[in-house]
């Protein structure tokens, strides 16, 4: 069977009603596995119109059950002469308030959040997120090097700026990495799981570990003055 | 009679008839002309991958966005019966809301209780998808779109989260623009072009509340559309089989 | 007494074994319904909702001054109430200003001793009825009283048939 071009001389009897057969054709490149069924479809209607019905009542009984137990708040009447102490931003903005503890207006405010936004957004066209091969999957020593390096870098700017808030989760985050490269014998489920995470799932974990860490402790940890609280007190 | 038989009477009317075409849908081409054949479902697709459906797969994390989209604009709509962008007038109907408009706590409490929940849901969405790898060519532009959406619901958000013109409304949104104005070159002018001046007073709650009730609503509810069109054309929700191996 | 029951069984009515609901229409059923009370529910929470229960419009009945205040076959338009008060021989009538046929505010003319409403014409006597114009009826008189301290008080809210002036 000719190889490289795709022109197919079989060599069989090609009438088909007189020798019926089924013949693949495997061209360079391609795996040689077959999709052993396309995936099952259904009508949008009734099935998904069903579920999405569903979706709603459940939702709605959700949201009337809360708004019945919940008040929304309303203080005081708006006096531009009386700052509250604290001033708190809605809780969604309360990372990026903790954050403005560390670092001015324009690194805190403007620089970080656009450029989540950009990381985000140029997120699928970088080829390595496409692949998501596990980080340690090749040329382990040097980027077991470049991690430390950079999360050492990272560690001494945020330690400069003292920003523990930051700083804790990018450790914690740092450590399950360093594990996961270990090559450990008997490693827990966990760990294995870990080892086989791309670089992608990396950063994300660690966005999400910090963004979480910070909004927690913008809500709970900080008083008048911004000052540390600890909630049950 | 029945009530299934007074329907049947009433399905096989002209009235009815000339409304409704398709008639009941028993048959796959009647089910497809349910979605296919009107105005506000053909958006979606007439078949989907059984994968898809499951809640494993995608905890209806989407679904649940976007119906506290619809749930907030109903009750936004009914809470503007009642709301006026004035000061201190804002403020005087919050109170008419709370203790003298029937149902009005209940109301304004959905409103808030579906924008959070909305806000909580739009960024859990985002992870899941990043998770099962849903960014992945032929999808790239439409998690970009995406995280416009996820932008524009924060700004829902702030915008409306000035309205009760309270302590609350009033420094949140002080402390917010005085960020905006941080910004280099063009931070003062935007703040000013956002207040509507350089304090935070009618003007801003005008201008918040035309960006709350028509300018933000009206873009994310296109984005939406382009986002569940977008999902259509690149062939359905990435999850099932023969995404298994995509996944993170 | 296995007899009776044997009997009754056998003589289940026909048809009876494999009757009533499924479960999955009784099921839908159920489901229909509950959105449905659910639906109506919101519907009525909406309907309250929308209507007002308190108005900041201004008050629907006012006091028009002692008695004294007004001289004999005198007709006094109050123009923040839109009323006229007129006093005759037999007493005092409250006159709703507001012409009949589609609501603009009408003039005392008493140089030809008629209200007339600058819109389409319409013409009445100072007692409010109606001489000619596209009015359908003629002007709507409203209660008036005497408060305990000696005040007129009008109350808008409440129409009384012409002819029933206020004896002081």
């Amino acid at each position: 069977m000719s190889e490289t071009n795709n022109k197919f001389e079989a060599g069989i009897e090609s009438n088909a009603l007189q020798a019926p057969q089924r013949v693949v054709f495997i061209t360079p490149k391609t795996s040689a596995q077959v999709k052993e069924k396309a995936d099952r479809q259904l009508m949008s209607y009734p099935h998904l119109m069903l579920r999405e019905l569903i979706a709603f009542e459940v939702l709605t009984g959700v949201l009337v059950i809360v708004a019945l137990v919940w008040d929304a708040p309303l203080e005081q009447l708006a006096n531009p002469l009386l700052t509250p102490n604290p001033a708190k931003a809605p809780w969604y903005f309360l990372g990026l308030q903790e954050l403005l503890h560390y670092f001015p207006p324009l690194v805190a405010g403007i620089i970080i959040p656009g450029l989540v936004v950009l990381a985000l957004v140029v997120i699928p066209y970088f080829n390595v997120n496409i692949k998501g091969e596990p980080l340690w999957a090749a040329d382990r020593s040097r980027r077991f090097l470049i991690l430390i390096v950079s999360v050492g870098l990272l560690l001494i700017f945020l330690g400069l700026y003292r920003a523990w808030t930051v700083l804790v989760p990018t450790v914690a985050i740092a450590g399950l990495t360093i594990v996961s490269f270990l090559r450990l014998k008997r490693p827990y489920r966990l760990i294995t799981f870990l080892q086989t995470r791309p670089l992608s799932w990396w950063v994300m974990t660690w966005f999400i570990a910090v963004a979480l860490t910070l909004t927690v402790v913008g809500t709970f940890f900080r008083g008048p003055g911004w000052s540390w609280v600890w909630p049950w007190r | 009679m029945t009530t299934e038989a007074i329907l049947n009477r009433l399905r096989a009317t002209r009235a009815w008839r000339s409304i409704f075409r398709r008639g009941p849908a028993r048959t796959n081409r009647t089910r497809s002309l349910a979605i296919f054949g009107n105005v506000f479902l053909h958006l979606l697709p007439v078949k989907v991958r059984e994968q898809s459906l499951r809640v494993r797969a995608t905890y209806y994390l989407g679904t649940i966005s976007f119906f506290m989209f619809v749930v907030l604009t109903l009750t936004g709509i009914l809470l503007m019966f009642y709301y006026h962008p004035a000061v201190p007038q804002a403020y005087l109907d919050m109170k008419d809301l709370r203790f003298v408009v029937s149902n009005g706590v209940f109301l304004r409490n959905m409103h808030r209780v579906a924008a959070h929940i909305m806000v909580i849901a739009v960024f859990w969405h985002m992870f899941h998808v990043f998770y099962r790898g849903g960014y992945r060519p032929p999808h790239e532009f439409n998690w970009a779109i995406g995280v416009v959406l996820l932008l524009l619901t924060l700004l829902l958000s702030y915008t409306g989260y000035l309205l009760p013109w309270d302590q609350l409304a009033f420094w949140a949104i002080t402390v917010g623009t005085n960020i905006l104005s941080s910004a280099p070159i063009a931070g003062p002018q935007l703040r000013y072009l956002l207040l509507g001046g350089n304090v935070v007073d009618e003007n801003a709650l005008l201008r918040f509340y035309v960006l709350h009730c028509v300018i933000l609503p009206l873009l994310a509810a296109l984005l939406i559309g382009v986002h569940f069109w977008r999902i259509r054309k690149d062939g359905g929700l990435t999850v099932g089989e023969s995404n298994e191996r995509d996944k993170q | 007494m296995t007899d009776a029951v044997a009997t009754a069984i056998s003589e289940r009515p026909e048809g009876s074994e494999r009757e009533g609901i499924g479960r999955r229409d009784f099921l839908n059923e159920v489901a229909a319904g509950a959105f449905g009370i659910a639906g109506l529910g919101a519907l009525v929470v909406t309907y309250q909702y929308l209507l007002p229960n308190a108005l900041f419009e201004p008050s629907m009945n006012f006091r028009a001054g002692t008695p004294d205040l007004y001289p004999l076959d005198s007709v006094t338009y109050m123009p923040d109430q839109q009323v006229y008060i007129v006093r005759t021989g037999d007493g005092f009538y409250a006159v709703s200003a507001i012409c009949t046929h589609l609501g603009c505010n009408t003039q005392w003319k008493p140089e030809v001793n008629l209200i007339a409403c600058p819109c389409h014409g319409s013409k009445f006597q100072r007692d409010g009825t109606k001489i000619e114009g596209p009015a359908p009826r003629s002007l709507p008189h409203f209660a008036i009283t005497l408060t305990p301290d000696g005040e007129l008080l009008v109350d808008k809210l409440e129409v009384i048939k012409a002819g029933q002036p206020l004896r002081v």
